[in-house]
């Protein structure tokens, strides 16, 4: 995703560095064309209006000098009549001198001779009667005093007929009587002359006198109009005395066309002279100037393009190639080699990106490589750990198996230890009959106090060994808090003060409550703490203090035993907590013990999930620090033995040792139950057959028939009510329980026999006497399961169910035990399969699991461990088909009935 | 195709009718058939030439200028003021462009000279002053000259004669000669007219500016001859046919240049009417001879022309 976006961000649009250099480069070239044209045609534009404007003004000059000529010409003739020496001429010969020169000049159409008084003399005349001597006095016309005045007189130009354009010229000859001769003019002749003049090809040039009136034109007729032009803005400008624009005038001709006008004036006449060219002509040179440098500009903007075509690809195709390189070496293709032959930085920098590729391509390869190298070592590690693992895993195992062979051992060996100690004691106290003498007796009391060492020793290897094979599990119920300490403290009392000791008991108002918990557990926690404190501590006091604090949902309970015994070095803070750890070898030889009391304390403290600390000095004494967290009790306060029974029991107590006698019937006794006692197994069965008992306390050890064999026997007897049995019994462990489970045996009170413990076993019992069979049965058969499978089946179906498992589970458990007579593990699994999937159908938990146990575990044992299996699930099967049978009967006889 | 009509009192097949220049040079119509050619206007091609001809009868004139007009003419061209005046009776708006015409304001025909205005433009001839110039130009040739007939036809003269007459009578009372008009009506009362001047006293005659006299020249001619007067005209037509002398305004072509413009959309009435500028005098010494006439230097010196 990220990969594709980069890409296309990163994409540049084909062509687009291409065109801007292509623009870039005609733009510039076309600017520098455009403005070198651009001045170009400028300046030959003005540079051909001025030439043309000079041009122009040349024609109008030469055109203002020929028309000039042409009055001048006429000038000089009658200058040359008026010239002639009068005593040369008749009246006769100056008429035919006038005659000759109208000949000569067709523009004069009347020459008249005037004396120097200004009368006529001769006038000779194109149009009219000729007339000589008519001495008619002109001395006061405009034209004889004109040239009386100066060398010659030109008059205004008048229309003759009102049509013709005439002018009067008149000139003075010399001598003391000078003639004068006035000559009337047509110009019509100079039309003649305007006529001839050329101005381009198409221009033309006209003449307009100093009233601004039009005198000559090639188009005659205007002239014949008598146009005036003063009205004209040049003609009048003209008029007036401004000179002709250096440049020549932009305006419209008399037919409308736009021209371009200059003029000049005519020599002493005053006449103006305007020449004028149409712009179509005067600026066709420009115009066709401008056209071949707009065609040149055209040319070289092409080349301009195509030039900078070339140059755009030159430039561009190497960067785009850069451009293809680089993506497909950032897309991993490095293979790629660029090829680019400008021979320019940009062929340096195409090298050295292939150099780069290059260099990529061999770390890509060394790093492949590496990884490859590390890949397997890698795997070697990993096997080489897991290989380690599963040796570890071994020797865990093995180390595991061990220990529990060691606590088997502690366990079987202290508890056979502890039978023939109990006898010793037994005997050592029938020793005493009072006839002993002193020294017999004293060594008797030591005897008998090596006796209880020794017990005491054998009972902590014992608990020491349930705790470490983790088989100890709490018996919680409520108790009072205070009662607790306050007992122990008063059983270790007369110790502390036999060792000359103080004990001070100090316990905060707050342990005045009632918890839920293991008591037992905890008073021997105490018990351990306070006779440690006791045994290390040589003179002083002995302290306990004990504080609770209630929380929503437990009590946080406190206890601190504090001594000021030999105390403990740091270093050996937490050793002591450990196993067979005292604080040094000489201690052990000093005081004795098993090193086992803080070890055990600690891990019952663990088991309840509390806390066991130290705080010592050596030669100062020690605080053991005990923190518990107990659950609180469901209501009211048990008040132990001053609640009177709810009901009286009928109890037979079976158990071979007197004392245990003794102090189990005072027990029964204060708990208001009447007691029967047994001694051993065979006369507990008989008692239990004639004499009716709601509960049978069994030992479990005794010597002629163990409490397993007895409850069975007694079970046997089909009693009309059959009686609760309760085990009594050091061993707590589930193989136990499940072995007196088998037995039909539910309720196990521990050793020694406390008295709260055994109410609560009777009387829990006693109290729930329909609900007994259940509970007894709910731990071999799942009740809930059963409940549902009855109102998914109907109870018709179940009862089916009930006799086919009957059989079935009859016929398998004897497979089994022949499979496991012939050593066959493998069909022993198949038929514990069988028989754990049967079991499974009518909620026979206990069956079902240890059917799979054997099923999972049959190739591994050998061929007694079969057999025992065997006989196990025999009697399990046997247990739990009675406890479905009890489940299920009423129910059956229900519908029966 | 633009339609140019032209109405004269000539017969067609005079010689001044013709239109090739190369046969007559002093064709009128045949120098503005040129003059046209040299302006764009090519006849047959872009324009076409109808020339319709009274032959100096009266009682055609109508008729004429009738059938020039239904070809919807874009110009009609006249020979003198007697077709001028039938043709403007006739209409006002096409344009009519008349080739001689003495008197052009006092017959009507335009306005003023600079500014004709109207539908009609054209040339003049010459000017009322010039009867004198003619009886001085005679007077010159025949010194001993005591009386003058004046030959006119008097419907087709200017003003019937006294257009010139009153220049001729002014000219002829400062020189001390009597002025004796000859008018005529018909081609057949020109020899009878004649005539009367052969006898003493001595006697010149002037032929006035008339389109009679023009058509009916060799008769006018001959008839002076033959009565052996001193005759002096206007035209230098007058001199093919044998004339002593004529003294007129030459008569410089420029009707192509009107018509031209005209068929280009200039109106007629804006385009001045045009005077002659040039005067010219034939003289023929052989017939001055047979007439035992010696021409003065001063008149020799005029000339411009002298035939032998």
């Amino acid at each position: 995703m990220n990969e594709t976006i980069d890409q296309g961000d990163l994409r540049t649009p084909p062509g687009r560095l291409f065109r801007k250099y292509l623009y870039s480069i005609v733009a510039l070239a076309f600017a520098a064309l455009a403005i070198n044209t651009g001045f170009d045609v400028w300046f030959s534009y003005r540079e051909q209006k001025q030439l043309l404007a000079a041009t122009q003004r040349e024609q109008a000059a030469s055109a203002a000098i020929q028309i000039g000529q042409f009055i001048g010409q006429i000038e000089n003739q009658i200058r040359w009549l008026s010239r002639l020496p009068p005593e040369l001429s008749t009246n006769e010969d100056q008429r035919l001198n006038a005659i000759r020169l109208l000949r000569l000049s067709p523009a004069i159409a009347e020459i008249a001779e005037l004396d120097a008084q200004g009368r006529e003399q001769v006038r000779v005349s194109r149009r009219v009667a000729d007339r000589i001597g008519s001495k008619t006095d002109l001395s006061t016309s405009p034209a004889f005093r004109g040239a009386n005045e100066s060398r010659a007189y030109y008059g205004p130009v008048y229309f003759l007929g009102d049509t013709e354009p005439f002018m009067t010229l008149a000139t003075r000859g010399t001598g003391l009587t000078p003639d004068v001769i006035v000559a009337e003019v047509n110009l019509r002749f100079i039309w003649d002359l305007v006529a001839g003049i050329r101005v381009g090809n198409t221009g033309k040039a006209y003449v307009v006198d100093r009233m601004g009136i039009l005198i000559a034109h090639p188009d005659l007729w205007r002239a014949l109009r008598r146009s005036d032009l003063s009205g004209h803005a040049d003609v009048r400008a003209a008029l007036d005395g401004v000179g002709p624009p250096s440049g020549g005038l932009v305006k419209e001709d008399l037919s409308g066309q736009r021209v371009l006008s200059t003029y000049a004036t005519v020599p002493s006449l005053g006449w103006l002279v305007f020449v004028e060219l149409p712009l179509t002509e005067a600026y066709a040179p420009i115009y066709a100037s401008i056209g071949r440098s707009t065609f040149l500009l055209v040319i070289l903007l092409a080349c301009a393009v195509l030039v900078s075509l070339f140059l755009s690809r030159r430039m561009t195709v190497p960067i785009q190639i850069l451009t293809q390189g680089a993506r497909r070496i950032g897309s991993g293709d490095l293979g790629l080699r660029l090829a680019i032959k400008t021979g320019d930085e940009l062929e340096a920098l195409g090298d050295q990106f292939n150099r780069m590729a290059a260099h990529l391509r061999e770390s890509y390869a060394t790093l492949e490589r590496k990884v490859i190298e590390r890949t397997s070592e890698l795997e070697k590690t990993r096997d080489q750990a897991l290989a380690e693992h599963d040796a570890a895993e071994r020797a865990r195992s093995a180390a595991v198996a061990a220990n529990e062979t060691k606590s088997r051992f502690l366990a079987v060996v202290s508890h056979e230890l502890r039978t023939p100690l109990n006898g010793v004691m037994g005997v050592l106290q029938l020793l005493d009959d009072g006839s002993l003498g002193e020294a017999q007796r004293r060594h008797l009391t030591t005897a008998a106090a090596s006796g209880e060492t020794l017990i005491a020793l054998v009972e902590g290897i014992l608990e020491y060994a349930r705790l470490e094979a983790s088989t100890e599990t709490l018996e919680t119920r409520d108790f009072r808090l205070d009662q607790l300490i306050e007992t122990a403290a008063d059983l270790m009392r007369p110790q502390a003060f036999g060792r000359g000791l103080t004990f001070d008991l100090a316990c905060d108002a707050t342990v005045n409550t009632s918890v839920h918990g293991d008591p037992v557990r905890l008073n021997r926690i105490l018990l351990n703490l306070i006779g440690n404190a006791i045994k290390f501590t040589p003179r002083g006091e002995i302290g306990l203090s004990a504080a609770a604090e209630r929380h929503d949902d437990h009590v946080l309970l406190r206890i601190t035993v504090r001594d000021t015994g030999i105390g403990i070095a740091p270093d050996m803070h937490e050793r002591i907590f450990e196993d067979f750890v005292q604080a040094d070898d000489s201690i052990a030889r000093r005081f004795g013990g098993t090193g086992l009391g803080l070890a055990i304390a600690r891990r019952l403290t663990r088991l309840m999930r509390g806390e066991l600390t130290v705080a010592s000095t050596p030669g100062t004494g020690s605080s053991f620090m005990l923190k518990v967290s107990l659950g609180l009790a469901a209501s009211g306060t048990a008040q132990g033995a001053d609640q009177p029974p709810s009901r009286q029991l009928r109890v037979l107590l079976v158990d071979d040792d007197p004392v245990n006698c003794e102090v189990g019937e005072a027990m029964l006794k204060r708990l208001g139950h009447p007691t029967t006692i047994a001694t051993n197994g065979a006369s507990a069965v008989a008692l239990a057959r004639d004499q009716a008992f709601d509960i049978i306390l069994m030992d479990l050890h005794m010597p002629d028939m163990d409490g397993v064999e007895a409850a069975s026997r007694i079970r046997k007897l089909g009693l009309p009510t059959m009686p609760r049995i309760i085990a009594v019994t050091a061993d707590m462990s589930p193989r136990a329980r499940e072995r007196l489970a088998g037995a039909g045996i539910a309720r196990i009170v521990s050793k020694p026999i406390l008295i709260n413990a055994l109410r609560e076993a009777i009387e829990d019992d006693a109290q729930n006497q329909p609900a007994a069979p259940q509970l007894a049965a709910g731990a071999l058969i799942d009740r809930h399961f059963l409940d549902d499978q009855k109102e998914l089946l109907g109870a018709a179906q179940i009862a089916k169910l009930h006799n086919l498992l009957e059989e079935t589970s009859e016929k398998l458990v004897e497979d089994i035990a022949k499979a496991a007579v012939t050593g066959d593990p493998a069909q022993l699994a198949r038929y514990a399969h069988q028989l754990g999937s049967s079991a499974s159908v009518l909620g026979l938990v206990r069956l079902f699991e240890f059917c799979r146990e054997i099923e999972l575990a049959a190739v591994t044992m050998s061929p007694p461990e079969c057999q025992s299996a065997a006989r196990e699930i025999a009697a399990l099967r046997k247990a739990s088909m009675s406890a479905l049978d009890d489940l299920l009967r009423p129910a059956e006889q229900r519908s029966v009935n | 195709m633009r339609v140019v009509a032209s109405l004269t009192a000539l017969p067609l097949d005079d010689e001044l009718t013709r239109r090739s220049m190369i046969d007559s040079p002093t064709s009128r119509l045949g120098g503005l058939i040129v003059g046209l050619r040299q302006r764009g206007w090519v006849e047959g091609v872009n324009f076409r030439f109808e020339l319709r001809s009274t032959f100096g009868a009266p009682d055609r004139l109508k008729t004429a200028v009738q059938e020039l007009l239904a070809l919807k003419p874009d110009v009609i061209l006249t020979g003198s003021t007697v077709e001028t005046a039938a043709v403007l009776e006739a209409t006002k708006t096409v344009p009519i462009v008349f080739a001689t015409a003495n008197d052009p304001v006092g017959n009507g025909f335009v306005e003023s000279l600079a500014h004709p205005g109207g539908n009609v433009t054209g040339f003049t001839n010459s000017s009322a002053e010039m009867g004198g110039k003619w009886l001085q130009l005679i007077r010159e040739a025949v010194p001993d000259l005591a009386r003058v007939g004046v030959l006119f036809n008097p419907e087709t003269a200017p003003r019937g004669g006294r257009f010139f007459l009153d220049s001729i009578e002014q000219e002829a009372a400062v020189s001390g000669v009597s002025v004796v008009p000859a008018p005529v009506n018909a081609p057949a009362d020109i020899d009878e007219a004649i005539r009367r001047f052969s006898e003493p006293p001595k006697a010149a005659m002037i032929a006035l500016v008339d389109s009679f006299l023009v058509i009916h020249r060799q008769a006018a001619v001959a008839a002076a001859a033959k009565y052996r007067v001193p005759t002096i005209y206007p035209f230098h037509y007058f001199m093919d046919a044998g004339g002593l002398m004529s003294y007129g305004p030459t008569l410089e072509v420029r009707s192509a240049d009107y018509v031209d413009l005209i068929l280009r959309g200039t109106k007629a009435g804006d385009l001045p009417v045009q005077s002659p500028r040039k005067y010219e005098l034939l003289i023929n010494r052989t017939v001055a001879r047979t007439l035992d006439l010696t021409l003065p230097f001063t008149l020799l010196a005029r000339a411009d022309e002298i035939r032998e």
